[in-house]
């Protein structure tokens, strides 16, 4: 009898909730019905809502942020899962991290960095939906839109857009 | 982000205002040391000489920013934070505190004292078995202090001061990486590889090194006569990208 390869399958895009209901069909699909990954599993997000001043973030931290929360996911979510043999499937992954980052302007090197520690994933899916409204709660990406443009603007128009031409362009 | 233009645009507004020899530019002072080394004591003595001196001088501690102090502390409290997530999070904390205490002071003339910068983070991180390049790089873009004084103690005295007068807590001991039971010696341990990791930085970056077993009034004094010293030095264009990244998103040029 061959061992099965656990395989982590990454799932990417801008619009929270298409990138769930991809994650979903990917997991059946590929036989990871339980095993899905999302963002804010560490509750990160979710306790910086309730501070007193979200509106001094800025787009380095929010992403320190998120690969906190992934470095948690990792651990606690993805590796257990792999370890049993299972496949899993995260979403969203690195890619939406970086294209966000670069979609902001920030380096490649600094993102490649920041997200070293991360395991390269067996299989990669981008969801090409258009980003749905920046609210604070949907997904990573309209979380950071909802943040940043409460203070930052001109950075924050059409950041959900530019980030989705980012996976484009990769 | 900086667009190119905007970006050019802050560099030489940053150069221009911190480069102007005509006005009292901000100055960025940072203390370091293991635990135990007195800087505590030391930058309140420097900080009082300061505004003496007629200084407008803020403080800024480590893993203190309003915003995600409250994050590291819950999770602190669990547990159950990774070397990874431990580091990724005061990274956090401290651009926090870059972009919205550190930098508008410097920008507005004051005189900033950094109780542990991210030097403090490197060291621990690295004592932890973190790369020091992958450390290194979350703290991008980098912002250098005028000057860094380094309390040197070894860990024998750091650690007979510390566990003289209280029970370091779990992280502080390294308890996450040494699996010591015991907190106290679990600190011991610990703390000469962070102790290790600092005189590496303090080669590699030029620290200034203060002697902390000496008494605190010569330290005080040396560290008046050395902030002298170096207060005469022009400003240097290394903090250019902290700045304009800063001033940039300050101003909406993006």
């Amino acid at each position: 009898m061959t061992a099965r390869r656990a395989r982590l399958i990454a799932v990417d895009g801008v619009n929270s909730r298409a990138l769930v209901a991809s994650a979903q069909k990917i997991a059946t699909q590929s036989g990871a019905a339980r095993g899905i990954s999302r963002w804010d599993a560490s509750g990160l997000f979710e306790q910086l809502l309730v501070a007193d001043d979200v509106s001094t973030v800025s787009p380095r931290l929010l992403l320190l942020l998120y690969a906190a929360d992934l470095a948690f996911r990792l651990r606690w979510e993805i590796e257990p899962v792999l370890a049993e043999g299972r496949h899993v499937v995260a979403a969203p992954y690195v890619e939406t991290a970086v294209a966000f980052g670069r979609a902001c302007g920030l380096e490649r090197k600094w993102l490649n960095n920041l997200f070293r520690f991360a395991r390269k994933p067996s299989a990669r899916h981008v969801v090409r939906t258009a980003a749905g409204a920046a609210r604070s709660s949907a997904g990573f990406v309209e979380f950071a839109c909802a943040q940043l443009e409460r203070r930052d603007r001109r950075l924050a128009r059409d950041l959900a857009s530019r980030t989705r031409k980012h996976f484009s362009a990769r | 982000m900086p667009t190119p233009t905007s970006s050019l645009s802050a560099r030489s507004r940053a150069h221009a205002r911190f480069a102007d020899p005509g006005r009292r530019r901000g100055m960025l002072i940072a203390f370091e040391g293991p635990d135990g080394s007195g800087k505590t004591t030391q930058r309140k003595l420097f900080k009082e000489w300061l505004k003496s001196e007629g200084h407008n001088v803020v403080t800024t501690k480590w893993n203190s920013s309003e915003l995600i102090k409250p994050l590291v502390k819950s999770r602190k409290a669990l547990r159950v934070l990774s070397p990874e997530e431990f580091s990724l999070l005061h990274a956090a904390d401290f651009r926090h505190r870059v972009e919205s205490v550190i930098l508008p002071a410097l920008w507005a003339g004051q005189t900033v004292i950094a109780d542990r910068f991210l030097f403090t983070g490197l060291a621990r991180d690295v004592a932890r078995g973190l790369d020091l390049d992958w450390v290194m790089n979350l703290y991008v873009p980098l912002l250098w202090p005028d000057t860094v004084f380094y309390f040197s103690v070894s860990a024998a005295t750091s650690g007979m001061r510390v566990t003289s007068t209280r029970v370091p807590n779990y992280y502080e001991a390294g308890q996450d990486v040494t699996a010591v039971d015991d907190p106290i010696d679990s600190y011991h341990r610990f703390i000469g590889r962070v102790i290790r990791e600092y005189e590496s930085l303090a080669l590699i970056f030029n620290f200034v090194t203060i002697d902390a077993e000496r008494s605190i009034r010569e330290q005080h004094d040396e560290l008046r006569r050395l902030f002298r010293e170096g207060e005469q030095r022009p400003w240097s264009d290394w903090n250019l990208d902290a700045v304009s990244e800063w001033l940039a998103r300050r101003d909406g040029n993006t």
